[in-house]
């Protein structure tokens, strides 16, 4: 299934010149490897990339640089890392999600769990969001913006329904209260700059258990 | 990483068109290489020096590999110690003006410059040259380094910085024009001044759009909207020609 809601193309130039923040990328890459779409994009502003890295003024290196790097290659690289099987019913998802899933998950609310991904329970920071069917976040702002990716399930926001893939982001601007689809539960991969911002009662209790 | 001072100097006109000249001159010479085979190593200024700006014009038929990605290849079919040695002499000091760009000191620039040729060498078997141009897949590497060394202070655990690059299947005509340096240098050429002096700006500044805005003198959504422009223009130009 290909993903029907994309990031704008700043997201995708950043991505590919690499100035997102690593939370950002996370999210924005968890997209990506599973949107051709954005796939060519990047792809086109990457060979941009090659071009002007080609094209920059050399600078000269140790004048043992070259010796160095033919010792370096006889050297036995390091096994690589086998990609860790993916999650039943989730899409290709970045390692370090599938890998945060399997060992940080906790249960923050009945029907909600959360696992960090990149950063602590404070300021930007990435993280796994789970929540079950038909159970809406509270409604909220944020400081900074948020980007989400979802990995299962779907869920409805200001009218418009997100799924498997499918990248939404919000700002500071945007107050809202995603609600999950009653299909099944709903996992999300996000990126905020800082925590939310509870609008209501049930949020400003909420908040504090979840820590989103 | 510390920041340089005086490392992100504001482009002039002038400098922008002599990189815009250059990048179309040594998209050239990557052409040329291949044509002259590349068992005899010169240094790449030296090549450029003898280019006349005459070849710039007119589209020159990439028959074969471009000579930069038949080096990958060469080290992935038979461990070409050769190749490797050309492929360093021209990226690696490259590579290490990236990173001093983006405010790596001196050191840590020349270990990242090691770093991305010591993996050149080791995944050059996942170098696809009907995907990408060498200097595309190069930069990817380089720009993976720098991510996973800016972080590496983080409490994160580490997990590997290739794991992005396994990207779903693309289209044919995004591939072929991504994958030749030629025809993305010359539609680098054709932007205009202003839009060419973002897009630099947007890989060699370590800095959010808002910083590159206030160096440049303009408002942000000036900044944004050129780089969009920018992009939706190269993509023109590229599935124009695809």
């Amino acid at each position: 299934m290909t993903p029907r809601r994309h990031p704008i193309s700043d997201r995708l130039i950043e991505y590919a010149a690499g100035s997102l923040n690593p939370e950002r990328r996370l999210v924005v890459g968890a997209h990506v490897r599973v949107c051709p779409a954005c796939a060519g994009e990047i792809a086109i502003v990457e060979a941009v990339g090659g071009v002007l890295i080609d094209a920059l003024p050399a600078v000269e290196m140790h004048e043992d640089a070259l010796a160095l790097a033919l010792a370096r290659i006889e050297r036995p690289a390091p096994p690589r890392r086998e990609p860790a099987p993916g999650i039943q019913g989730w899409i290709d998802a970045p390692a370090a999600a599938v890998e945060s899933a399997r060992r940080r998950r906790r249960w923050a609310a009945p029907g909600v769990w959360v696992a960090p991904v990149i950063g602590g329970p404070y300021g930007r920071r990435s993280y796994l969001l789970g929540i079950g069917p038909g159970i809406s976040v509270p409604r909220h702002t944020h400081l900074g913006s948020e980007l989400v990716c979802v990995l299962k399930g779907a869920f409805e926001d200001r009218g418009e329904i997100y799924g498997p893939g499918d990248f939404c982001e919000s700002d500071e601007d945007v107050e809202h209260r995603p609600r999950v689809t009653h299909g099944g539960d709903c996992v999300c991969l996000v990126a905020v700059d800082a925590s939310l911002v509870a609008r209501d009662w049930l949020g400003r209790i909420f908040q504090p258990l979840v820590r989103i | 990483m510390s920041t340089g001072a005086g490392s992100h100097s504001v482009l002039t006109g002038a400098s922008v068109i002599q990189a815009v000249e250059y990048n179309v001159t040594r998209a050239m010479n990557a052409v040329t290489v291949s044509r002259q085979g590349h068992s005899v190593e010169r240094a790449p200024e030296v090549r450029a020096a003898k280019r006349s700006p005459m070849a710039i014009s007119g589209a020159q038929p990439t028959a074969g590999l471009p000579g930069l990605s038949a080096l990958i290849v060469a080290i992935a079919e038979r461990g070409d110690r050769a190749a490797f040695a050309t492929l360093f002499n021209h990226f690696a000091p490259r590579v290490k003006s990236y990173m001093l760009r983006l405010g790596a000191d001196g050191q840590l620039a020349e270990e990242l410059a090691q770093e991305t040729m010591l993996t050149v060498w080791r995944r050059a078997d996942g170098f696809d040259p009907a995907r990408a141009a060498a200097s595309t897949w190069i930069f990817t590497i380089a720009r993976n380094l720098r991510i996973d060394a800016a972080r590496r202070g983080q409490r994160m655990k580490h997990d590997d910085p290739f794991d992005e690059t396994i990207a779903p299947d693309l289209p044919d005509a995004i591939l072929s024009a991504a994958q030749d340096e030629t025809r993305v240098a010359s539609a680098i050429g054709q932007l205009p001044l202003d839009q060419a002096r973002v897009i630099r700006e947007a890989f060699f500044s370590d800095k959010p759009h808002s910083e590159i805005a206030a160096e440049l003198g303009l408002p942000l959504g000036t900044v944004k909207s050129r780089l969009r422009l920018a992009m939706a223009r190269l993509r023109g130009l590229l599935g124009e020609a695809a």
